[in-house]
């Protein structure tokens, strides 16, 4: 822990305080040193963090090397249920499902939820009740919107999708969509990132409202259209809204369950799985909380892999 | 901006929310209809009532108001710690400088790939060894602790466009790191910090996995909720009730505090003299 | 920090049966002298919802009105689909409860391998169970000749329902009593604009009935218990038997495409039946009798009907699957007496009436059976003249049963032998792994 106050006392990037450049972004430390500014602020946090997330993820790792079944007694086997996830074929498909209902959700909810958050901002009190319209989407149920999906994508006449169909003509078209392994992943991607678009709309929303008035002034002054407003000022501006929307969409598409379970239970025959669905059914019906453990380890690890350098590069220092 | 605001755009995003709301539609239709009337699909016209007997059923059966209270409490207290705890600890992992910074950003930003399920059975070993099942504690603290996953980010974020003549201003006055906090990041970063409260409000309102297992005698809305479905009945006129009620209180907040959001633009014009 | 897992179970486990012997002892004792020793709280771990939680708590109620001095504490589990999870973690967190119902074989193992049951044979010989209840249902609630639960109502799994205007329309006037009369009619009913006849739900798990019982049909009650209880193979040939003839239903284009089948849960099966008038059979549980009447509204008997799966002459015709909902008592419950009193209750009249009323079977012989209805008196009389099997899904293990309905999803989408082969090898090896 640093004390008192030197000015020559050097930073981590190893530059004088005295003439440091603008680049530095104001984290230059104070006279007394960040640390004791950073435990005050940062304590509370970090202890709630540590006990609900720390000390669950510790107990994952130890378990992902026992064998639990039920209430059975617990046997030690070591790396055994990592062979046996990476041995199971089912499993390598899951992780492929996985990355293709990730990126799908992601991809259209953010996307959507970007244009739709630009487009309200050029227009946010009229569009206020458009926005809770999304929102509420968002904050209803999954699995009861999840079972209106159900209802849409019926396999029989009876469902709204098919019954569309057969009013413009093409009875033939009509289809079981949940029974076809294709047509199911497609039917999960657009129900999830129907859910899923009121997060990246309020979110961008919120950070093309914090854009300065000047910036958007300016160039009204200018004469800007409202489509290169968007392209040129608001899109990049909302950029760091972007980044969080992706963030937290992709990681709770990647963990999803309730949404799969109402629509295809994972189905046809395993063909809609992914890891999300896999752990929980595992953990929470199969009881088999070894094994879960261990796919969510393989989970983290792989993202670990795939966030960690962008991570540490992005706070390395300067922006 | 008003005055520039296109009607072009207002009536796109008006067609877009009306085809999103099909299904919305559909909850509030299933709700207002008895079952056998929604069972081939609630848009049919087949027999037509309309019955208020699946509100009144679920008013009737299940204890509301004691569990609507116990929502606002474990809501709102999660809550107002997220909005308190996430800014300081945004603030001090983007404007501080200590050691061990990056790997707990890094570790905090992993924690998010964490399912629910994955961290309640070990919580709840540990809250049965505490003696804490059936407390309030038992929630709030999973439900604030795992928040800073994805909390912390988000303000971060909006940090990156903090304007740095601020800082520099505020450390000139000789205000320490705490006081520039105080005084400077926390009153100009209201956006985003409402942004965290209005999505923590949510998903903790929301909430069932967590309270399901760790809450007995005093339990939370959609705890309550879910025993109005039972596997072998798919009474979804009661469910869709069940649904509405559920998410009528996070709209409220979100249409009451979304204007937070404006407020931001406000002030950061100030910056810029 | 939580103590280490395997001393945690072990203790408990030390610690149920030692006090299940002292238990056990002091109940036998205390059974003669019934009503006036029943008192005190009796905790009840609840699971149920919808209109069977009603039922349950009208038990609950009977039972309070008789001996007074008893208090009913419910705890509650919440949970999604699958309620042993919930039930898991209450038990495992500590939480002390007398009794509770259970109606998975392979949960009534698990829970008295670790320990949480109280063995209720000593109370079955002093309250005389057997002059009210069937041996058969003894050994439905037993495991190893161990008795844990008592079985309080049950259903038929082997019933088909019909619409009785679809036969009229079709001009069928009686139900097919064989296999070959059962395809016999599907010509008709399809000339009769029924495309598919058999509305099969492959969504989740109710595809699995028509095999379980046809497994039955084709091999008898005691290789369907050997097969779950993995004594024979998955690929024996009497597995493969029921199965191609599962499949010739398939083939035969009785069924409709594979993708539908996939598609369909077992209510949006039975609207297809009963509402949308598109299908005529399904081979689904007992409870379909209560959406039939409350949900659709139909009459039971007048406007549908059950009759019980036909026969294959293959010599075990007589055999019917079975499900089963028992109260079972725990080791460590603070008040045994009022539980073994509350058993003892389900089996009197009293009880059964409720649970008549309520449109479920009561198997106590003392049940009113003019409360049934009609479709109810065909099931209860189909399953009182049959040899009974649990379904065969309940008595497997956790993750053999996931691979079981996957794997016969498999086999819905290429009935084929070649598939066949695959699909059952793919389950024994499940099934290897898993006993």
């Amino acid at each position: 822990m640093k004390t008192a106050s030197a000015p020559s006392q050097r930073g981590p990037d190893s530059v004088n305080h005295a003439s440091a450049p603008a680049l530095d972004y104001g984290r230059r430390r104070w006279r007394l040193g960040d640390a004791p500014a950073a435990i005050l602020l940062l304590a509370p946090a970090m202890v709630l963090f540590a006990v609900a997330t720390i000390y669950p993820l510790l107990e994952t790792i130890r378990i992902s090397f026992w064998d639990i079944q039920g209430l059975r007694k617990p046997v030690f086997t070591g790396f055994g249920n990592y062979i046996l996830l990476f041995s199971d074929a089912g499993f390598r498909n899951t992780l492929l499902t996985t990355l293709w209902f990730t990126a799908g959700v992601t991809i259209i909810s953010v996307g959507l939820g970007w244009v739709l958050a630009m487009l309200c901002a050029l227009a946010p009190r009229q569009t206020l009740v458009f926005r809770m319209m999304f929102f509420a989407a968002f904050g209803i149920s999954e699995t009861v919107s999840g079972y209106m999906w159900t209802g849409i994508f019926r396999a029989d006449k009876g469902g709204l999708l098919n019954s569309f169909i057969e009013l413009f003509g093409f009875p033939d078209f009509a289809f079981a969509w949940l029974g076809n392994a294709n047509t199911a992943l497609w039917a999960l991607i657009i129900s999830s990132a129907w859910s899923a678009v009121g997060l990246p709309l309020m979110l961008i929303f919120a950070a093309i409202q914090s854009i300065p008035k000047s910036v958007l002034e300016a160039a009204y002054m200018d004469g800007a259209k409202p489509l290169s407003t968007m392209r040129f000022i608001m899109a990049p501006l909302s950029l760091p809204g972007v980044r969080v929307a992706v963030f937290i969409n992709l990681l709770t598409a990647l963990r999803a369950f309730d949404i799969i379970y109402v629509l295809t239970n994972g189905g046809p025959a395993r063909a809609t799985e992914t890891v999300g669905y896999f752990i929980y059914r595992e953990s929470m019906t199969q009881f088999k909380l070894g094994y879960g453990a261990a796919a969510t380890i393989v989970l983290l690890v792989a993202f670990l892999i795939v966030s960690a350098p962008a991570v540490i590069q992005r706070t390395a220092g300067a922006k | 901006m008003t005055a520039r605001a296109p009607l072009w755009v207002i009536v796109l995003v008006g067609i877009v929310a009306c085809i999103w709301m099909v299904p919305i539609v559909g909850i509030i239709i299933t709700s207002i209809r008895p079952p056998e009337g929604t069972m081939l699909g609630w848009w049919r016209m087949d027999h037509f009532d309309l019955t208020l007997d699946a509100w009144r059923k679920v008013w009737s059966k299940y204890p509301l108001a004691p569990a609507f209270w116990v929502t606002v409490k474990t809501a709102g207290i999660a809550t107002f710690l997220t909005m308190l705890l996430t800014p300081a600890a945004a603030y001090a992992f983007h404007f501080l400088e200590f050691r061990f910074r990056r790997i707990m950003l890094v570790i905090i930003i992993n924690a998010f790939v964490l399912p629910q399920q994955v961290v309640i059975i070990p919580l709840f070993r540990l809250w049965r060894d505490m003696g804490l099942i059936d407390n309030i504690a038992s929630v709030l603290v999973p439900y604030v602790g795992l928040s800073f996953a994805w909390s912390i980010y988000l303000v971060k974020s909006f940090f990156e466009d903090f304007p740095k003549e601020l800082i520099e201003a505020s450390k000139i006055d000789g205000c320490g790191p705490v006081g520039t906090f105080r005084f400077v990041v926390l009153p100009n970063s209201l956006s985003p910090v409402f942004a965290v409260g209005i999505l923590q409000f949510l998903w903790t309102w929301n909430a069932l996995l967590l309270p399901m297992l760790f809450l007995r005698s005093e339990i939370p809305l959609p705890v309550l909720l879910a025993r109005i479905s039972s596997s072998y009945e798919m009474n979804w006129d009661m469910r869709s009730v069940a649904a509405i009620v559920t998410a009528a209180v996070p709209l409220l907040v979100f249409m009451i505090f979304q204007r937070q959001f404006a407020a931001g633009s406000q002030t950061r014009s100030g910056a810029k003299e | 920090m939580a103590a280490d897992v395997t001393s945690m179970f072990e203790m408990r486990r030390r610690t149920f049966l030692a006090g299940a012997g002292g238990l056990a002892l002091s109940t036998v004792a205390g059974v003669s002298r019934a009503a006036d020793e029943v008192s005190g709280e009796l905790a009840v771990l609840n699971w149920a919802g919808g209109t069977e939680l009603d039922m349950l708590h009208n038990l609950q109620k009977a039972f309070v009105a008789k001996y007074p001095k008893v208090i009913i504490r419910e705890v509650n589990v919440t949970g999604q689909g699958d309620m042993r999870p919930g039930m898991r973690t209450a038990l495992m967190g500590g939480e002390k409860v007398d009794l509770f119902v259970n109606t998975w074989p392979a949960f009534r193992k698990e829970l008295a391998d670790a320990g949480i049951l109280r063995p209720i044979d000593d109370q079955w010989k002093a309250y005389d169970w057997d002059k009210r209840l069937a041996p058969s249902w003894r050994d439905l609630g037993s495991l190893n000749k161990v008795t844990y639960g008592l079985t309080y109502t049950f259903g038929d799994r082997s019933g088909i329902w019909f619409k009785k205007d679809h036969m009229a329309k079709a001009g069928i006037a009686d139900m097919p009593k064989t296999w070959d009369e059962f395809t016999a009619i599907m010509p008709k009913l399809q000339k009769a604009g029924f495309a598919a006849p058999i509305a099969v739900p492959g969504k989740y798990w109710a595809h699995a009935e028509w095999f379980e019982t046809l497994l039955l049909r084709t091999a008898g009650v005691e290789v369907s218990a050997k097969l779950g209880a993995h004594q024979i193979p998955w690929t024996d040939p009497a597995v493969k038997t029921a199965l191609q003839k599962y499949a010739t239903l398939i083939t035969g284009g009785f069924c409709g495409p594979a993708a539908d089948m996939l598609a369909t849960e077992w209510d949006a099966a039975a609207d297809q039946v009963f509402q949308a008038n598109a299908k005529n059979f399904i081979l689904i549980g007992m409870w379909l009798n209560a959406r039939a009447k409350d949900d659709y509204k139909l009459s039971e008997g007048k406007d549908y009907g059950l009759f019980q799966f036909p026969g294959l002459g293959m010599g075990h015709d007589d055999t019917s699957s079975v499900d089963s909902k028992e109260y079972v008592v725990t080791a460590n419950g603070e008040n045994p007496k009022a539980a073994d009193a509350f058993l003892d209750f389900l089996t009197t009249a009293d009880a059964a009436n409720i649970i008549a009323k309520a449109g479920l079977a009561s198997p106590s012989k003392e049940v009113d059976a003019s409360l049934y209805g009609d479709v109810q008196k065909v099931a209860t009389a189909a399953v009182a003249n049959s040899k009974v099997q649990f379904v065969l899904g309940d008595l497997l293990p956790g993750d053999l049963v996931d691979e079981y309905r996957v794997q016969l999803q498999k086999f819905l989408q290429d009935p084929s032998d070649a598939n066949i082969d695959k699909v059952l090898a793919a389950i024994e090896e499940k099934a290897k792994a898993s006993y």
